[in-house]
């Protein structure tokens, strides 16, 4: 009796050990310094998990097959220079397109998530028709993305300058919000719940999200069983890379500008998330709740340890900590049901 | 399938090569000297600014090769060997890590090719070995300074800035990545100016936010979460993390109704110049990307003509017979 309750709460622990660190921090945070706890401060963090969800659930599709996507970064920044360089102000005097007329919003917006989808399914096409394992194959996309990236960004007369000037209405996506004052709701942030629903119906409602936890799980028995493997890992990694299209948009909307550099190692911190949140890097796990947990958690980290004034090299150690501590706690579920 | 991925790697070649070539091919440089030109990274904006000031000032005077050195001093080594295979007039580097200077310098002399470096001071003694070995660039500390003068201007002129009127300017500072010369100089030396200025300083927070704007934003709006109104200035290593600043000022509801935050940074990029005309940053300073890279290859001209560099035969000062500075320029919407 006694063995089966603490049973029980062993596994009510395991199974929310990553909302219960992710609330213990936030604890800790706020004795440190109570006015952490406001809605400020809480709209502060949703609003710089709000990107790093909508990345960190592109890196779970792919993560979720068993494969691993570095190109996330470098297509982050691709789309947000790509967004930027066609959503200037007309009267700003250094423009990237010196006479490209006003567009409607949509179309750079439409333009920079295909770019950023191409190279998703370029990932796709090299790992499920080439066979090139995914590491690579993604590893060859990351550098050559960001080639011809700065390519992009050095043409004249842009010159490898940052691209700032950015219209009002576009960077209302990313700065706006719905009411005002302490109760507003931004934008981004429902863009980013709203991402998080789709993501949780393919996932969950879809052929298509079964498949992927099918791939993952045992890709010879996914074969086997009919599954047509290629087509669906090439969806999957061209989904992957809209979803880091959307997030450099994003980004660009959000701080009022773009540069080559954007993006940089955010598949890593994409992957830390997602790990840290329960996905498993051997594939076949992984659920839409865990992974904004594992978002959540490095943005108190990231925001609320500069909020109580913690050596930045400090914040990394403790970041490192946690990838490795909740990761040898989650694998301790698995290796027990085998 | 051998084949086809043969074929393929093969093709994907031929069009890279075709397509650099093109590149390469712009415009007549054949009998020009040639000089070689290592930056330490081309995605880093100043220096963006200063190869494209190098290649504006080589026409017609010398056929200019630069590289990318991608933050990595072997990668950049590698470089330097190539420049010497190929028997360049001239090269000029700019060091991933200035203590690697050195080395550089012993191959250079070996191969008796003159070396000018850029932006990041060798230490003293390496640039002492040889005498064709010089240096272009700026103080660091000069643009910490001019940072902290234009806040105390302000401060002076606006007693309205000294919001809770105790006498003391309380800031936030954002710097670069640490360790950085230029981070550690321009935080140390821009709060030094604010104080020569005899104004009294507490710091209320310091993060380093990577040069970068998206860490800027986010780091001040941490900042502005945990102290709010107590801020009277944001002094921030460069224009991009002043920039992401001021985007979360906006955020929290500054740059309207009266309600203002001095902003200050370094390099008045072509974004922060905007921000000036728009009245959100109030000054930045301008590292004068023009005239380092008119100074480097005017120096290499000199050098490979085989010529000892005067201010006659370049138009620069020489300081020592070794470095060229080129000072910097304060920027706000009032001196423009």
């Amino acid at each position: 009796m006694e063995a089966a309750k603490s049973l029980k709460i062993k596994n009510a622990f395991s199974q929310n050990a990553i909302w219960i660190v992710l609330v213990a921090l936030i604890l800790i945070i706020a004795i440190i310094d109570a006015n952490f706890l406001s809605i400020t401060t809480l709209r502060d963090m949703l609003v710089q998990s709000s990107t790093r969800t909508i990345i960190a659930l592109g890196a779970a599709f792919v993560l979720i097959t068993a494969g691993t996507d570095l190109s996330a970064g470098r297509v982050v920044g691709l789309s947000a220079v790509v967004s930027a360089s066609m959503l200037q102000m007309p009267d700003y005097a250094s423009k990237f397109f010196p006479n490209l007329p006003q567009l409607s919003l949509i179309i750079p917006i439409a333009i920079a998530i295909i770019v950023g989808l191409l190279v998703g399914l370029l990932n796709g096409v090299i790992v499920a028709k080439f066979n090139v394992p995914p590491f690579i194959a993604t590893l060859g996309t990351m550098v050559a993305v960001y080639g011809a990236n700065s390519l992009y960004f050095d043409m004249p007369p842009n010159n490898s300058q940052p691209i700032g000037g950015l219209r009002k209405d576009f960077t209302e996506i990313g700065t706006g919000a719905i009411g005002s004052g302490q109760f507003s709701l931004p934008y981004i942030v429902l863009i980013a719940i709203f991402v998080a629903f789709i993501v949780w119906v393919v996932f969950n409602k879809t052929r298509l999200g079964k498949n992927m936890y099918a791939i993952g799980g045992n890709i010879q028995a996914a074969h086997v069983s009919g599954i047509n493997v290629a087509r669906n890992l090439m969806w999957i990694y061209a989904i992957a890379g809209a979803l880091y299209g959307l997030a450099g948009v994003l980004e660009a909307a959000r701080t009022g500008g773009a540069s080559n550099n954007y993006g940089n190692m955010y598949e890593l911190d994409a992957i830390a998330a997602c790990v840290v949140g329960g996905v498993s890097t051997t594939g076949g796990v992984g659920r839409v709740k865990g992974i904004i947990a594992g978002v959540l958690i490095f943005t108190v980290i990231n925001y609320g340890l500069t909020y109580i004034g913690i050596n930045p090299n400090w914040q990394l150690i403790i970041k490192g900590l946690i990838i490795v501590v909740a990761v040898a706690f989650d694998i301790r579920k698995y290796v027990a049901k085998k | 399938m051998k084949k086809w991925t043969a074929a393929l790697v093969i093709g994907a070649l031929a069009v890279t090569a075709a397509g650099c070539g093109n590149a390469n091919g712009e415009g007549s440089t054949s009998g020009l000297p040639k000089a070689g030109v290592a930056i330490y990274k081309f995605d880093d904006t100043f220096m963006s600014g200063v190869r494209n000031a190098i290649e504006t000032a080589a026409e017609g005077k010398m056929a200019v090769d630069i590289v990318d050195s991608q933050n990595s001093q072997p990668t950049q080594n590698d470089k330097v060997d190539l420049f010497i295979t190929k028997k360049v007039k001239a090269m000029s580097v700019n060091p991933v890590d200035r203590t690697a200077a050195g080395i550089i310098i012993d191959k250079a002399q070996k191969a008796n090719i003159p070396v000018v470096f850029i932006n990041r001071e060798p230490l003293a003694d390496d640039l002492a070995k040889w005498d064709k070995a010089l240096f272009v660039g700026a103080k660091a500390e000069e643009s910490g300074t001019m940072e902290g003068e234009i806040v105390a201007e302000y401060w002076k002129s606006h007693p309205e800035a000294d919001k809770n009127g105790d006498g003391i300017l309380q800031y936030v500072m954002l710097k670069g990545e640490p360790g950085h010369q230029d981070a550690e100089l321009r935080t140390k030396f821009s709060v030094q100016a604010i104080q020569d200025a005899g104004i009294q300083v507490e710091k209320l927070a310091e993060d380093t936010a990577m040069w970068d704007r998206v860490k800027g934003q986010e780091k001040m709006a941490a900042f502005l979460a945990s102290k709010g109104d107590q801020i009277e200035a944001v002094i921030a290593n460069n224009d991009d993390m002043a920039l992401g600043a001021i985007e979360a000022l906006k955020a929290a509801g500054y740059f309207k109704d009266n309600k203002f935050m001095p902003v200050v940074g370094v390099d008045a990029t072509d974004p922060a110049q905007q921000a000036l005309k728009e009245g959100t940053l109030l000054g930045t300073v301008l590292n004068d990307a023009a005239n380092q890279g008119k100074a480097t290859v005017e120096l290499m001209r000199v050098l490979a003509e085989g010529e000892t560099p005067t201010k006659e035969n370049t138009g620069f000062e020489i300081t020592d017979g070794k470095y060229v500075w080129i000072p910097y320029k304060k920027v706000t919407e009032a001196s423009k």
